[in-house]
């Protein structure tokens, strides 16, 4: 079998392909100055507690590339959780309470799907707001008391409980969803629609992709799962609470754009998104042990997309600037 | 196109709808509070490497910035350094009780003796609090609570009604016997202790007649953030004219409240009163217009500190009635459900104000 070095090259220097190698050395040298990093308890507790926010970017990373963005998905898991935990608290089974939940997220996700593909309007000012309307209904249906009775005490255990030796349970609903959103994204027409959205939603409409219907669909999708992280919150802190998740929808949004996503839309891989949460992860429990507090990793975490972003943009410039080079050499030569 | 999604955002709807009402009808109610709140894991016996009393207590607030926490900080090391031990202290960024679960994963894998905890919320993280016991770290809660199930002991700084009732007493001083329109600006809608205080202050004002001319108008919250609460503050006497009081039970709250209606020129006519360091208001306390309820901060840190050694090495267990040594505070008796009280807190007023040093 041949090899095309040209094709190996352009592999290598595609984003998520650095950013694979980045996150793999940074592992290595995090664990030989961390004694214990890679321990089973510390791994499972790293991922355990990102189950919630990495199931956001799921439905970001294709609303982002389709030019679109929602900031209430953290506002809209949370109410989703009030409900299930007002159902169960009236009496509903749990698992009843939970379907209805996921059709409620989903229905909010409707609403801001209306505001955008049927209005036209915005999608960050339209989630701007919905983010602080759910947020507010949570407070206005919860009270100011957390729900923690009627909470099955098997969800609790199921959620702290791990399988593989380390993985968190909390963590399979983003493990089943990674490879369907990745196949529809990457392997399937829907797919194709959403880059050719995120391309240019005119051109896209010309060529036969119905674009309304499909960005009203994206909301939907992304606050259905927004109503399963909810309900992941209500096993991980034991409660159902007014001010769950709260911010979490941007520690999502960072882990999208550091994993290559075009923030102009167009442009983004699966995989790019895996290295970049892997990394973030990775990066906010090696700080936790060398004992650095929450303001510390926020800064850490700031840094690199700064730092990753300039990054690119300088080898971009470097890499135009040798094309134009030879460009013009090969002009002048002509 | 649009009706499709009209179409289909009204069967979701629908689906929902039939859902609730079918289980809602059908279903017979499964019997609510049962709870998760079983009693807790056995706790293992004392750890070979804390019973001399020289091991590491790792002390989570509720927010690392908090000058309240960092003076509890301060005590809790000062008394590692006269009675042997470490402290290691971790500062989560946000309020929350989930915020605060990786920390105490981090004192589990640091594996220190004792986790001390000042609970964001009752319940985040409990799980993680008996999966510490269960390796054998002790936990106790200082300042606010956590479940009972998943500590040993809760470091209490006074009887929380008796803070509430405190507040109430002081605000009724300064009205005097004409009363008025009085508001409430607490920190976050989920904050225990608040929500404790504020239930007994309510509670004394409908059934204790020395407060009856004194009418509660409304409850708002200032996110343990010091602009929302000089925002809640101006805006609580725009709505409320006949506004006389604010009782403004959280730390950051008040002097931010007193701040704001100093410079809107409201304070005075508004009184305030509440929780806060004392050092912080001492300008307003003196002239009057704000009195505070007040602990000494710095004694509950030694407190907290003592208690954990104490579960450290054994000489307490958090049984109604062990008794443990807290150097120069004195001797000290675990209560009913393992609460150690520090003591009665008081009215600061420009008399007694000197003798707060926080």
């Amino acid at each position: 079998m041949k090899i095309d070095a040209t094709a190996v090259r352009s592999y290598l220097t595609r984003w998520e392909s650095l950013l694979a190698i980045a996150t793999i050395l940074f592992i290595v040298y995090a664990a030989a100055t961390t004694p214990g990093l890679l321990s089973s308890a510390s791994l499972s507790n790293a991922f355990q507690v990102v189950a919630e926010k990495s199931l956001f970017v799921l439905p970001l990373l294709l609303l982002i590339i389709g030019r679109e963005i929602d900031i209430s998905v953290a506002s809209v898991g949370a109410f989703a959780a009030v409900v299930v935990g007002l159902l169960t608290q009236a009496g509903l089974p749990f698992a009843v309470a939970v379907i209805v939940g996921l059709l409620v997220g989903g229905l909010c996700g409707a609403l801001n799907g209306f505001c955008v593909a049927v209005l036209g309007m915005p999608s960050l000012v339209v989630t701007l707001g919905s983010l602080a309307l759910f947020r507010g209904l949570c407070y206005v249906a919860l009270g100011s008391t957390p729900i923690t009775s009627p909470i099955p005490p098997d969800l609790i255990t199921w959620s702290y409980g791990t399988f593989l030796g380390w993985v968190p349970n909390n963590l399979i609903p983003l493990l089943i969803l990674i490879p369907i959103f990745g196949i529809a994204l990457h392997r399937r027409p829907i797919g194709r629609q959403i880059f050719a959205i995120g391309g240019g939603p005119d051109v896209a409409r010309y060529s036969g992709v119905r674009v309304l219907r499909l960005r009203f669909w994206l909301f939907v999708v992304s606050g259905a799962v927004a109503a399963i992280a909810g309900v992941l919150a209500i096993g991980r802190t034991s409660q159902v609470t007014p001010d769950a998740m709260v911010g979490y929808e941007l520690d999502a949004i960072t882990v999208v754009f550091l994993g290559g996503v075009s923030f102009l839309g167009g442009a983004g891989r699966m995989t790019g998104v895996i290295w970049s949460l892997l990394l973030i992860v990775m990066l906010r429990q090696t700080l936790l042990l060398q004992g650095q507090g929450q303001y510390a990793q926020g800064l850490a975490v700031g840094l690199l997309l700064i730092g990753s972003l300039l990054l690119a943009n300088i080898s971009q410039r470097i890499g135009a600037w040798f094309t134009n080079r030879r460009l013009r050499a090969a002009a002048q030569a002509a | 196109m649009k009706h499709s999604i009209v179409r289909s955002t009204g069967i979701m709807a629908v689906a929902a709808g039939v859902l609730l009402a079918g289980c809602a009808s059908g279903t017979p109610a499964t019997s609510p509070g049962t709870g998760t709140g079983e009693t807790g894991p056995a706790v293992p016996g004392v750890r070979e490497d804390c019973k001399d009393g020289k091991g590491a207590v790792g002390l989570i607030p509720k927010l690392g910035t908090d000058p309240y926490m960092v003076v509890v900080k301060e005590a809790a090391e000062a008394a590692a350094a006269e009675i042997g031990g470490s402290v290691i202290f971790t500062s989560p960024s946000e309020a929350t009780g989930a915020a605060q679960i990786p920390f105490v994963n981090q004192l589990v894998a640091q594996n220190v003796c004792v986790i001390a905890i000042a609970g964001s919320d009752t319940d985040s993280t409990k799980q993680a609090l008996l999966g510490a016991q269960e390796k054998g770290i002790k936990v106790i809660s200082w300042d606010s609570d956590v479940d009972p199930s998943a500590r040993s002991v809760f470091v209490n700084q006074a009887d929380s009604a008796s803070i509430g009732d405190q507040m109430l007493v002081s605000m009724s001083k300064m009205l005097g016997p004409d009363g008025g329109d009085v508001a409430i600006l607490s920190s976050t809608p989920t904050a225990v202790n608040q929500n404790a205080w504020i239930d007994s202050i309510k509670k004394q004002l409908e059934t204790n007649p020395d407060y009856a001319k004194i009418n509660l108008v409304t409850v708002v919250y200032g996110q343990e953030k010091a602009d929302e609460n000089a925002r809640q503050a101006t805006a609580l006497v725009q709505s409320y004219p006949n506004l006389r009081g604010i009782i403004v039970p959280a730390g950051i709250g008040l002097p931010a409240a007193a701040n704001a209606l100093d410079q809107t020129g409201d304070l005075g006519r508004i009184k305030l009163t509440g929780l806060a360091p004392p050092t912080l208001i001492s300008k307003f306390i003196q002239s009057g217009e704000v009195q505070s309820v007040w602990w000494n901060v710095s004694d509950l840190g030694t407190l907290t500190y003592h208690a954990a050694q104490a579960m450290a090495t054994g000489k307490i267990t958090g049984a109604e009635g062990d008794a443990f040594d807290a150097g120069a505070l004195g001797d000290y008796k675990v209560g009913a459900k393992g609460e150690v009280i520090l003591g009665e807190a008081q009215i600061v007023t420009p008399e007694n104000l000197n003798t707060f040093k926080f």
